[in-house]
């Protein structure tokens, strides 16, 4: 297994060469600009790559069982240097940060909009039970144990909660880095996105702070230290505004959507 | 459960690797364009503190289970690295200097690299959802993303700023 080890790193190297050399890209689409990062490139071609028909020659011995496995179980360690860093940029803001701390907190139930934008479309286009699941949060660990314990991952809930989460997984730093620039080009403050960020999951959270820092790079040091403020701030609140205010919101707008629709 | 003395030295091992990528990324983004961020001695620093506040931040979660507060508990390791990581560059700015000496992109791609080989079996799980599902997590994600950032606006609009 060490010995596969060192495939997957050199791999890694390689694949972080290419992006880097691919670089940022800006792609206009009429009056919006959408700027791919590097990341963005590392993720699509190791998605890409890690497909089974791929899979052959040097690729099975990257994408051995024993690496994948490597990989997902210590995604979060080889995160902690990024989240190290965001701690250098909330410092020289904090008496800022705190100045304004009680808008931090008054953002912190736009979380309620997974509900608010989500069922309703989910009801429309004919889901039931799976729409409690799917649009109670953005599907993370949070909500994850929430549905489990409450109705298990086999129910249909549980069914909408899981799809969200694998979706999320697999193309939610894709969907940030897009969305970002999007509401920027729309003007929103680049201040208010940067809070925004903070959705509760770190790989979106850094997709989505990182194409506002390519965008806006003067103001790169308030868009971390904001974006990463606000991480902190949905990691402790979170639960508390799932458990006393999503859930009985989505309670209300449920029995009153599903019985309009009969 | 507490985190064993190997387990230790393990993360200690994964966290210099990626403190080793980060510098590897931000020499090759260098070689692309020699305007970015420099290598310097600062540089150097700053890696070794993000190590060393990766791990004190990996103990601090280790003995935040012993809490018995739920929401401590359950409070993530990252969360914990970024508070150790900010207490410490608030008593000094040298902190600060030598980590934002480390370029912040180069940072993000290595990890998403790891994040993309990470999720590599999964993607046979996509049979199990729905386009359904797909057109709701695209209104679901909008939605948290939109609702926080009308608020914050909306923040900034009554506070003058």
């Amino acid at each position: 297994m060490k010995g596969k080890l060192l495939y997957l790193i050199i791999f890694s190297l390689v694949i972080v060469t290419i992006s880097e050399f691919i670089g940022f890209q800006a792609i206009k689409i009429g009056s919006f600009t959408i700027g791919l990062l590097p990341l963005v490139f590392a993720i699509v071609i190791t998605m890409i790559l890690g497909m089974q028909t791929f899979r052959k020659g040097i690729f099975k011995k990257v994408y051995s069982k024993g690496n994948i496995e490597f990989a997902s179980k210590y995604l979060i360690i080889i995160m902690l240097p990024l989240m190290a860093r965001y701690g250098a940029d909330v410092a020289p803001k904090l008496k800022e940060i705190i100045s304004i701390g009680w808008i931090f907190l008054f953002q912190e139930f736009g979380n309620l909009g997974t509900v608010i934008f989500g069922l309703p479309i989910a009801l429309l286009i004919g889901l039931k039970r799976e729409a409690i699941g799917a649009t109670l949060g953005i599907g993370r660990e949070g909500e994850l144990a929430y549905i489990s314990e409450k109705y298990t991952l086999e129910s249909a809930e549980g069914r909408g909660v899981l799809s969200l989460y694998i979706f999320g997984t697999l193309f939610g730093s894709i969907f940030f880095s897009i969305l970002a620039p999007i509401l920027l080009d729309l003007g929103f403050r680049v201040e208010a996105l940067a809070m925004a960020s903070g959705v509760g999951s770190s790989s979106m959270m850094v997709a989505s702070s990182s194409t506002l820092v390519a965008r806006v790079p003067e103001m790169e040091q308030t868009i971390l230290a904001y974006a990463a403020t606000s991480q902190m701030l949905t990691s402790f609140l979170g639960t508390f505004t799932m458990v006393l205010l999503a859930v009985p919101l989505q309670k209300f707008m449920y029995s009153r959507l599903a019985r309009r629709k009969k | 459960m507490s985190i064993t003395k190997n387990q230790y030295v393990k993360y200690a091992l994964i966290v210099l690797l990626s403190i080793g990528l980060i510098l590897f990324t931000q020499e090759i983004k260098l070689i692309k364009n020699p305007e970015s961020t420099p290598v310097t001695s600062m540089t150097y620093l700053g890696l070794a503190f993000l190590w060393l506040f990766s791990m004190v931040g990996i103990a601090v979660s280790d003995l935040s289970k012993k809490v018995p507060i739920k929401i401590i508990q359950d409070f993530p390791v990252l969360g914990w690295v970024s508070i150790s990581s900010l207490i410490f560059c608030l008593t000094s700015d040298l902190f600060i200097e030598a980590i934002r000496a480390v370029d912040f992109l180069s940072i993000t791609t290595p990890i998403l690299t790891y994040a993309g080989i990470s999720v590599a079996d999964r993607l046979t799980d996509l049979r199990k959802t729905s386009w359904k599902i797909a057109i709701v997590a695209m209104f679901v994600f909008t939605g948290t993303y939109i609702g926080s950032a009308l608020l914050a606006q909306m923040g900034f609009m009554f506070s003058g700023k």
